[in-house]
């Protein structure tokens, strides 16, 4: 390895070489050699990382590959026991999915093997770069980090949007005039909450990240508790008065369901 | 299970001699049980009856009305799957010919609707009967504008109440209604209430209506509209999707054997504008949501209604009838949560409300505007079918 690096530097050294009519010590040589040097360390450093990533594509492939073929003997199986029809006889009308239940299980190992393979080849990445190398790259141990602060992220925005149209639903059904302004509050609240975990994870900002996420998200809060304590002062006075009533009436089950009306029963 | 087991050992002790009739009752309060067996006693002064009831110690009960011991009932508000499974036990050990299970708050019911009831299930040509109640106006709703309708169109059955309060089957239709219970037991669906009237139309069974007039019609006893519509609807909705094979073909409506009664006129003080507010308020807040299950013409047309005044406040039935099949097409394809969706639908829900109580205000038979709503969605049927073959084809 270090007879090719240095045949690749003699060869550069050729290329680089001064025009006749300068002296040796002159700056064409010093060029040269830092030059050299530049070009070492590049070569070093794309031969210490070469290892890693081979090894994170052979281990993707080699887990895409057993995926394929464990899908592949899982829907056979599958299909000779008629997996789909005693699931159906199991479970009754209970669940009722798009896609046949095998189908499902068969897709579900694939992938399954497919991230498997994912998480060993950076793992393999990130080993082989650790021992291979002494030479200081610091994005590179960052892809797992990486990795899991996009899984965050993920998972937050889903979850966020989630919580926003329950918060929006519950909020439109309750007649606030507010809903779209809460729901929205609590979709930043998670997300900025995402955000700050994954930052957290990626190990960057450092107390910067910690101080802005407490500004921003006690700023929200604080936001929200003012707008919905004074817009719905009416709403949780009415809510307790009818409490207090039914309490006093002891008749603890309405008799309308939520009804806008007196007058009118939903069932 | 378990309560299937405990039903046999209770049962086991008692003597079993053929009866005619098997009535289960829901867990009452031991007055209002006093008042429907003085009903029954009315109702039957000859026949042997078998009374289910978990407290069997009563007293001055008639010779021929038999009190045995039941497993706890869950039917605190409308017949679930479990009591339908008890209730064909039973009947089997004490080789009753009909069964007659009674909701809550069945003391109401007159000896003469009983009577008839029980008549129509022991006759032995018809296997499931529904009983027709005399209610006041704006009361049961979501049956009005959702179940009924939809019930009407998909199964071809033109019974009024399909959210099953009592009912009169024979032990045919027993085994049948027990078998497809254990079933809903095993897929943790206990909460399932919107099916026998469906399950009796895809078995093929003889079903009737019986004019039983004035009930009190129970409560739930949590008074969350969210909760109550999901479980309501969202019961309807996955027995649409189950029995999707069933629906899709085309079927005859039986005949109009009634005429629709009238009921009386309603006197207008219901809060329609606060009804109309709630639906404006989503109509600018929820596009986003409905935007997912409904197409662009709905969406459009819920824009033109959103700006009349709350007096003048009316929902076309024909667009009632495809906002509700979108809803079931969202339903089956979880566009959206199914929380989500059935939250999404209250305000739609209110906004048809207001409408019927405008056009029951201006004069018009609550009765006759309900059959117009029934009529819209049996025209608009081939649209669900065609979303539902095809769900991309979004539109008219």
């Amino acid at each position: 390895m270090q007879n090719f690096i240095a045949s690749i530097a003699q060869a550069s050294q050729l290329a680089l070489a001064p025009p006749a009519y300068v002296d040796d010590g002159s700056i064409w040589h010093h060029i040269s050699d830092a030059l050299n040097q530049s070009l070492y360390r590049v070569l070093t450093l794309l031969i210490a990382v070469l290892p890693g990533i081979l090894a994170f594509f052979v281990a993707l492939a080699v887990f895409t590959l057993c995926g394929m073929l464990i899908s592949w003997l899982l829907r056979r199986c599958l299909s000779w026991i008629k997996f789909d029809q005693r699931l159906a006889r199991m479970s009754g009308d209970g669940w009722t999915p798009s896609s046949p239940p095998t189908e499902i299980v068969a897709r579900a190992s694939f992938w399954l093997c497919v991230l498997l393979g994912l998480i060993i080849g950076v793992s393999a990445f990130d080993a082989s770069y650790a021992t291979g190398t002494a030479l200081p790259i610091s994005l590179l141990p960052y892809v797992t980090h990486v990795v899991g602060a996009v899984f965050l992220l993920i998972a937050g925005i889903v979850i966020a949007r989630f919580l926003a149209r329950s918060v929006l639903i519950s909020a439109v059904n309750a007649q606030l005039q507010y809903a779209r302004f809460l729901s929205l509050g609590v979709k930043w609240l998670v997300l900025v909450l995402t955000a700050a975990m994954a930052l957290d994870h990626l190990e960057v900002g450092g107390k910067i990240v910690e101080l802005a996420f407490g500004i921003l998200f006690g700023g929200i809060v604080l936001t929200l508790t003012l707008a919905v304590g004074l817009g719905s002062r009416d709403l949780v006075s009415r809510s307790l008065e009818s409490r207090v009533e039914r309490t006093g009436e002891h008749s603890p089950i309405a008799h309308t369901a939520s009804s806008s009306s007196e007058q009118i029963r939903h069932f | 299970m378990t309560t299937e087991n405990s039903t046999s050992a209770e049962t086991s002790t008692i003597d079993q001699t053929t009866a005619d009739l098997l009535v289960v009752g829901a867990a009452v309060p031991p007055e209002e049980f006093d008042a429907l067996l003085a009903n029954l006693a009315v109702a039957f002064p000859v026949e042997t009856v078998v009374i289910a009831r978990q407290d069997q110690q009563v007293a001055n009960a008639p010779a021929n009305l038999r009190m045995i011991a039941a497993p706890q009932s869950s039917a605190a508000w409308m017949l679930k799957p479990a009591d339908f499974v008890n209730a064909y036990e039973i009947a089997r050990e004490q080789r009753t010919r009909a069964i007659l299970m009674l909701g809550s708050e069945a003391h109401s019911l007159k000896p003469q609707a009983l009577r008839e009831l029980a008549d129509a299930a022991l006759s032995g040509t018809i296997d499931l009967v529904v009983p027709r109640y005399t209610l006041p106006p704006h009361t049961g709703l979501i049956n009005s504008a959702i179940l009924y309708p939809l019930t009407r169109a998909l199964f071809a059955t033109r019974t009024r109440f399909p959210l099953t309060i009592d009912l009169a089957f024979s032990t045919r239709m027993a085994e049948r209604l027990a078998t497809v219970g254990k079933r809903f037991a095993a897929a943790n669906q206990v909460d399932a209430i919107v099916w026998p009237v469906n399950e009796a139309a895809v078995a093929g069974f003889a079903m009737d209506e019986v004019d039983v007039g004035t009930r009190s019609v129970p409560q739930p006893s949590d008074p969350d509209m969210n909760t109550i519509l999901a479980l309501v609807t969202g019961s309807l909705f996955a027995d649409i999707e189950t029995k999707a094979a069933f629906w899709q073909r085309p079927r005859r409506l039986p005949p109009v054997r009634r005429p629709v009664p009238e009921t009386p006129l309603a006197d207008g003080t219901a809060d329609i504008a606060r009804m109309v507010e709630a639906f404006r308020l989503a109509n600018a807040n929820l596009q986003e949501i409905w935007s997912l299950v409904l197409p662009p013409n709905s969406l459009l047309a819920l824009k033109r209604i959103s700006v009349l005044d709350a007096q003048s406040f009316h929902m076309p039935e024909n667009l009632w009838a495809r906002i509700v099949f979108d809803f079931v097409i969202a339903y089956k394809l979880r566009t959206i949560n199914r929380g989500h969706l059935m939250g999404a639908l209250i305000p739609l829900y209110l906004a048809w409300v207001a409408s019927h109580l405008n056009v029951t205000a201006s004069g018009a038979s609550s009765e006759h505007h309900i059959e117009a709503v029934a009529a819209a969605f049996e025209a608009d049927k081939p649209y669900l079918v065609a979303r539902w073959r095809w769900p991309d084809r979004f539109g008219s």
